[in-house]
């Protein structure tokens, strides 16, 4: 296409014989058919020269001669090589495979003449505010109305009023208004009608479900992981901040800032953290046995690229192999960016709202209740309680032991960070691979030592609540130690035995491949015993969850003196990555330690006889004792579920403590990391603001800075296109070198700075462009027109183009009258064919539809699964957030007919209308006007209504009963090209 | 993309409309179409195309070319020892540790045809038909997981997000079939890992989208008429929404209009068109038998039947999965299942497509997603014993058909089935030979997209497997 709008400015230059225009006509054509070897890519750069940079380019090549002399094409290198008819001379050189059109050529040569003026990319300049050429009209209609009068067209005259209604409502709500609604509209006399109209739609609640699909295309949001397994992920809480954020209008500005760096704003909401899901929507892979740091290192990739297209028009992936070959990023920019957005873990995070906290608060209560209460549920009362107490703690006290706490002096690891909390446990945080090993010192002057005691402990810093930290592919928050072994002085110590608290549970262990029924349980083979066994597929499991607590107790061939320190080095070895993230180490000098299952305090208590502990161990014993079993479940049922948020997936940056360091990827491949970059910003943009951190917070503000070419225009462009189906600047992904220039660039300008102006607000700028005599017109297109500006670039007619996915079939739901407008919540399942789901894929599922209201919802809601989108909305082009899109395809298919026809949802709809319509309309004719109402809005034309009544007539020949007729006529409307196109 | 569209528009605006001969790119395009529209001309007619179809049989889940393909005696002699660390380099694995021992082959080989290449005793059928086939046994991948490395095969990009290989060509050469869709696939097993990424058309426009021929309820979704609407309704709704868009069309002269009615002419036709294809019932006994195919069930060998009636209809692209040879424990049953579902098949499919004279024209692949390891995969805690772990280094395909010389064997690996010592094939390689003998050139086979020229076979550089080419 670029061809064709390339030419198009090569005609008006013939015609109207303007000067050339460096941005508009030459830096296009020396990016796409120069740089590559006289660009910015020092590597792959030829002859030493330069075409980017003027004085490179008119100063003397390796080979001694001047590419551009300045007013003299007749001397200039670049002019005698591209008219070259030599093989060997001319440029760009056959094998490229590029050719200049003879017209470009003239054009180069035409630049040359007139002194070869450079100027920088009109997008990497800030925009600025021209002056409208025609003051009193609309901003936008200025600049339209200009550009059509030098172009000799007319604008198109404006549309009935009921096609404005119905454009507007499915411009800003995805809907189409009620026949009520466009009547109302039609018969206000007031002069404000159209504002008011604007005014109330842009305060409706499905102006953000509307605007949040598009910006969730960006998001490349989804309700399932991808890859192979694609497991489904909680992250609609961030789905429903989009629409809240963008019905508040919350302006532009502060929108992405939260999105990118929500966390670290001064005392975050719960919502600032809920927006940071925007970067949690990469993939995760939990395919058996990935590397996940090759897939954490793909989707640190994926952002700076969806960065790089959402806010910035920069297509930044190129550089994540070399420096780019036409656009002024290095290599090395692009891991600055990387470094800016690479310090966040990503954990998930619960909701904190009022009514959590009340009901976290009345949990707590209840557990209190229920600790207090346990005495008095004693069986045999109160005297019957302290025998059984009495009896427990003389029999308990014989198998505990004396333990004591041991401080590693010395953590290290091959990834993640160990930090020793004050009760001796350690947590773990930051990457982790498949095989870590843990190697800690202890030193303590005591001898003796018969037994080590590793604890194990959920906390809430962990996947899933820990005790490790597994976050991917098997069972969450679990550990698995493949093997424990201790060493003295450098010599291995002997362990000769070890137990576990939970040597009795079934053995569960996840597996890669889908599990075998036939396969039987035999005798445990992961146990504490199988951490000693030099077997690194068996060892010591435990699953995570909130609340879990186990200990594993390992036992020394001989008694061991710990003054001079001991070695305890752990391998957790998997094909997931399996550490532990919370445990303790503690020593026995006793002989008859034990895995007892008895928490620590509770043993210490017991072993040392301490009286003053007597109301904690009371308390262990009747949450333990047999005869308590149906008294004590209520309480240990309240303690396992634990009340928490809904939980989302966020972003948290890493401690100082332990910064990741990010370094550049030769090639952009994983296992060729090479020197480490700080963080920063491509040098060609205004640089990140001194006084602040070079961190993802201010490269967040950074997007906003006045002086920032890009956002602004990029995000206008973007509001241009869900308009008019083009952009100002056709791609809109892309605004560097090789990009279209705009069609209209002191208008992009112009809406731009106004943009900003406006507080950033989204509202300000769509009324803005809707108001527009420019939106307003009739998007017929008269065959002059059709000749001569086939993509309506000018805009002398209002645009047309077929109607996004989500906008079609919530138009037949609405038209039909069961659209549900209930907003937010999980994901919900619709009817769509059971095999778009069962069949095809390895993460394959049911497709439960819904029942109720949920089977009608927007289509926003729909819960949408990565490897097996919903199919409706892929064959409407709808994207299937496994890369972030800036624009759809718009297709016209005939499986887009087969849908419209024979879907089951489509059916329900036109059976629905049909049962309304028939009910509320007598004759054929009134029908007939109730369903083309509600589908399109207007009323039938006569010649459309005989044709219906003769449809009708034959059908009734063919004795349809009445039900079925009409769903059929519903049908038929639904279908029309009409109903889902853009009026 | 908009260029398809303009091309599109000015193709119907000196066309009648509604005759029900417009034709579409994708799914409608007939060859007159897409040789004049194309948007890459320049990509096609480098060379004489000697195949007009392509049928992919993709064995998903990675068959282990150790018993099938490649023989490696040395593997019994050492079994039980692990390789050398020199060999294994930094290989990652997904399972295994790089120091597992070696597994011996669980099959005998012998050597078949004229061409006496060597196949395993678990390919009788194919055994027959060797004679037509290509052997590539030095095939290699970058990656080592299942989705990444079915979306590279695909795509040649190890990320969803590219086109496949399915949509470049029909993007490429236009379609031959008026009455189905260019581009089908078909699943036969456990499950796709890649998932829709797989045959999506990426950043092409989605008409060039595979299409789904699913097993259960329509082949193609929402193929039949509702229940309740009769055919001759069926037909009439079509007439009426046709007429009322032709209205529509002649008042707001919107060449999306015209497309619209084309498409739903070409739905109706679909609709008889697709069923037609899936009935068997005109098909002898004696094919039937030699496919193994029970025309009631869905199953590899009826994929493999269809998929020559596809190709009899123009159909350009099939991608047959079959998924279940992901042979982490017991490769020895795994193999004797999977071949026991694929290799009568695979083997019938040559033969028809031969006996018909569609061999010629018709280009077969064969072949998974990488290798399977010269080392033992055993874990006590996940139940596995003698499987074989993902080996991207090494895997066999082989190709059969249009442009390709039968009865070759190329490549091979050393004494373990390590690494490659001779002709290697990367999956770029594979995929440029693919397109040539399409007769398009994938150098020339490009879109841009923000302002990048992509190409199926990626930015390095790649080659022609000129050795297998006829």
């Amino acid at each position: 296409m670029s061809k064709t709008l390339t030419l198009f400015f090569f005609l008006v230059l013939v015609a109207k014989a303007h000067a050339v225009d460096f941005n508009r006509d030459i830096r296009p054509l020396l990016a796409q058919h120069c740089f590559k070897c006289h660009g910015m890519d020092e590597h792959g750069r030829k002859g030493e020269l330069r075409l980017d940079h003027r004085e490179s380019a008119t100063g003397k090549a390796k080979s001694g001669e001047t590419a551009i002399v300045p007013g003299h094409p007749e001397s200039s290198e670049l002019v005698r090589r591209i008219f070259s008819r030599d093989e060997d001379e001319v440029m760009p050189p056959a094998h490229t495979k590029s050719v200049l059109p003879e017209a470009a050529k003239a054009v180069l040569k035409a630049w040359i003449a007139e002194g070869a003026p450079y100027e920088a990319h009109w997008a990497y300049v800030a925009p600025v505010q021209a002056s409208l050429p025609r003051p009193g009209t609309h901003p936008v209609d200025s600049f339209i109305l200009d550009r059509l009068a030098k172009e000799g067209l007319h604008p198109s005259p404006e549309a009935d009023r009921l096609t404005l209604v119905r454009r507007l409502s499915l411009d800003l709500l995805g809907l189409p208004p009620s026949p009520a609604e466009a009547d109302a509209f039609v018969n206000d006399p007031s002069p404000d009608a159209y504002a008011n109209l604007v005014d109330r739609l842009l305060d409706s609640k499905q102006y953000g479900e509307r605007w949040a699909r598009r910006w969730l295309d960006l998001a490349r949001y989804a309700d399932t992981n991808g890859f192979e397994k694609d497991r489904p992920r909680s992250i609609w809480p961030y789905r429903d901040w989009v629409v809240r954020a963008l019905n508040e209008d919350m302006p532009f500005d502060q929108f992405s800032i939260r999105q990118l760096a929500g966390d670290m704003l001064q005392n975050p909401t719960p919502d600032d953290l809920v927006a940071t899901g925007f970067h949690r929507n990469t993939m995760l892979n939990e395919e058996g046995g990935i590397d996940p740091n090759e897939y954490r290192f793909y989707a640190m990739v994926d952002r700076v690229n969806v960065t790089g297209t959402t806010w910035m028009g920069l297509t930044l992936n190129c550089c994540q192999c070399h420096t780019h070959k036409y656009d002024p990023i290095a290599h090395t920019d692009y891991y600055q960016v990387l470094a800016l957005l690479n310090n966040a873990s990503e954990p998930t995070y619960h909701i904190e709202t009022e009514e959590i906290r009340a009901r976290q608060k009345a949990q707590s209560e209840q557990i209190g209740k229920l600790e207090a209460e346990l005495p008095t549920k004693y069986p045999g009362g109160e005297a019957m309680m302290r025998k059984g107490f009495a009896e427990w703690v003389a029999s308990s006290q014989k198998s505990a032991s004396r333990w004591e706490v041991l401080r590693p002096v010395k953590m290290e690891t091959t990834l993640p960070h160990l930090e020793l909390l004050p009760d001796g446990f350690i947590l773990g945080n930051g990457d982790i691979s498949k095989s870590e090993v843990y190697d800690l010192t202890v030193r303590a002057p005591v001898k003796g030592v018969r037994s080590l005691r590793i604890e194990v402990a959920s906390h809430p810093d962990l996947p899933n609540g820990g005790p490790g930290l597994t976050y991917y592919e098997g069972p969450l928050g679990g550990f698995f130690l493949s093997e424990l072994q201790a060493f003295q002085k450098g010599q291995r110590v002997s362990i000769t035995g070890a137990s576990a608290t939970n040597d009795a549970e079934e053995d569960r262990i996840s597996d890669a491949s889908p599990a075998k029924p036939t396969s039987k349980k035999t005798s445990k083979k992961n146990n504490a015993r199988a951490a000693l066994d030099g077997e690194m597929s068996s060892g010591w499991q435990v699953l995570g969850g909130s609340g879990v607590g186990h200990a594993a107790v390992f036992h020394f061939a001989e008694p061991m003196d710990l003054t001079d320190g001991l070695d305890i080095k752990m391998l957790f070895e998997k094909h997931f990555a399996c550490p532990l993230g919370h445990f303790r180490i503690s020593v026995t000098t006793g002989d008859h330690a034990a895995a007892t299952g008895l928490p620590a305090a509770v043993e210490a208590a017991l072993a040392t006889g301490d009286a003053t502990k007597q109301d904690l161990l009371l308390r262990h014993f009747l949450e333990t004792a047999p005869e308590m079993k149906e008294a004590v479940a209520p309480l240990l049922a309240a303690r396992k579920s634990p009340v928490l948020g809904q939980a989302t997936l966020v972003m948290k940056e890493r401690a100082a403590s332990n910064p990741r360091i990010t370094h550049r990827y030769h090639r952009g491949e994983y296992l060729q990391p090479k020197e480490e970059v700080t963080p920063g910003v491509p040098a060609f943009l205004p640089p990140l603001p001194k006084d602040a951190p070079a961190n993802r917070l201010s490269f967040a503000r950074w997007l906003f800075a006045p002086e920032n070419p890009l956002t602004a225009r990029v995000t206008v462009n973007r509001q241009w296109q869900a308009f008019f189906g083009r952009g100002l600047v056709k791609s809109l992904e892309d605004f560097g070198y090789q990009s279209d220039p705009p069609s209209h660039p002191e208008l992009l300008d112009w809406l731009a700075v106004e943009f900003r102006k406006e507080g950033w607000s989204l509202k300000k700028l769509h009324r803005l462009i809707v108001t527009s005599a420019t939106y307003k017109q009739s998007s017929r297109i008269p065959p002059e027109l059709a000749r001569r500006d086939p993509e309506n670039i000018l805009l002398a007619r209002g645009a047309r183009f077929r109607l996004d996915a989500e906008v079609i079939r919530d138009s037949a739901l609405q038209a039909a009258g069961i659209l549900s407008l209930k907003m937010g919540g999980p994901g919900v399942y619709p009817p769509q064919p059971a095999s778009v789901t069962t069949e095809g894929t390895y993460g394959k599922v049911d497709w439960k539809t819904s029942e109720g209201e949920d089977r009608y919802r927007r289509s926003l809601y729909t819960f949408t699964k990565r490897t097996a989108p919903f199919a409706m909305a892929t064959t409407f082009d709808a994207p299937t957030g496994e890369s972030c899109l800036a624009k759809r395809e718009v297709s016209n298919s005939p499986l887009q007919a087969l849908t419209l026809l024979n879907d089951q949802m489509f059916l329900e709809a036109a059976r629905a209308m049909a049962n309304t319509v028939v009910t509320e309309s007598r004759t054929d004719g009134d029908r007939l006007q109730n369903i083309f109402r509600r589908c399109l809005t207007r009323p039938p034309a006569p010649d459309e209504l005989a044709s219906l009544h003769a449809f009708l007539q034959k059908q009734r020949e063919k004795n349809l009963e009445d039900n079925t007729l009409w769903t059929v006529v519903c049908r038929a409307i639904l279908n029309l090209d009409e109903s889902i196109t853009h009026p | 993309m908009n260029s398809s569209h303009l091309t599109r528009r000015h193709f119907f605006q000196d066309c009648a409309i509604g005759t029900g001969k417009i034709a579409l790119a994708s799914l409608l395009a007939d060859s007159a179409q897409g040789s004049t529209t194309s948007p890459n001309a320049a990509a096609l007619s480098h060379s004489r195309p000697r195949a007009k179809a392509v049928i992919h049989l993709f064995m998903a889940g990675a068959p282990s070319q150790l018993e099938l393909f490649d023989n490696k005696p040395m593997l019994t002699k050492f079994e039980g020892k692990p390789l050398p660390p020199s060999i294994i380099g930094g290989q990652r694995y997904a399972f295994i540790r790089p120091d597992a021992a070696v597994l011996g082959p669980r099959y005998r080989f012998s050597r078949h045809g004229e061409c006496g290449a060597e196949l395993s005793e678990m390919l009788p059928h194919l055994a027959t038909v060797v004679d037509d086939i290509a052997l590539v046994k030095s095939c290699r991948t970058t990656q080592f997981n299942h989705a990444p490395a079915q979306i590279f095969m695909n795509t040649g990009f190890s990320q969803p997000g590219r086109p496949s290989m399915g949509s470049w060509i029909t993007y490429g050469l236009g379609a031959e079939s008026r009455d189905l869709p260019s581009f089908v696939v078909m699943s036969t097993g456990s499950g796709i890992s890649g998932g829709a990424a797989c045959w999506s058309s990426g950043f092409l426009p989605s008409v060039y989208s595979g299409t789904r021929f699913r097993n259960t309820g329509d082949p193609i979704l929402n193929l039949s008429t509702p229940e309740g609407i009769g055919a001759d309704t069926q037909r009439d709704t079509i007439d009426l929404i046709n007429a009322m868009n032709q209205r529509r069309l002649r008042l707001d002269g919107d060449s999306e209009t015209a497309t619209r009615i084309a498409n739903y002419e070409m739905a109706y036709r679909l609709q008889s068109s697709a069923p037609e294809l899936m009935d068997l019932t005109k098909e002898d006994k004696a094919t039937l038998e030699m496919y193994g195919c029970d025309p009631k069930v869905p199953s590899f060998a009826r994929a493999c039947l269809l998929a020559r009636r596809m190709v009899e209809r123009g159909v350009r692209f099939i991608n047959i999965y079959h998924e279940g040879w992901d042979a982490h424990s017991d490769v020895a049953g795994n193999v004797k299942r999977n071949c026991g579902v694929t290799d009568r098949a695979s083997a019938a499919l040559i033969q028809d497509l031969k006996r018909r004279g569609l061999l010629d024209s018709t280009l077969v692949v064969w072949g998974g997603e990488f290798g399977r390891t010269p080392m033992v995969e055993a874990s006590v805690s996940l139940g596995r014993s003698m499987g074989r772990d993902h080996h991207p280094q090494a895997f066999t395909m082989w190709m059969a058909g249009g442009g390709i010389k039968g009865g070759v064997t190329l490549g091979a690996t050393d004494e373990m089935g390590f690494n490659i010592v001779e002709d290697e094939v990367h999956v770029a390689d594979l995929q440029a030979t693919i397109l040539h003998c399409l007769g398009i050139d994938h150098e020339r086979l490009v879109f841009r997209k923000a302002g990048l020229d992509f190409k199926l076979t990626g930015v390095e550089p790649c080659r022609l497997v000129q050795q297998i080419l006829a």
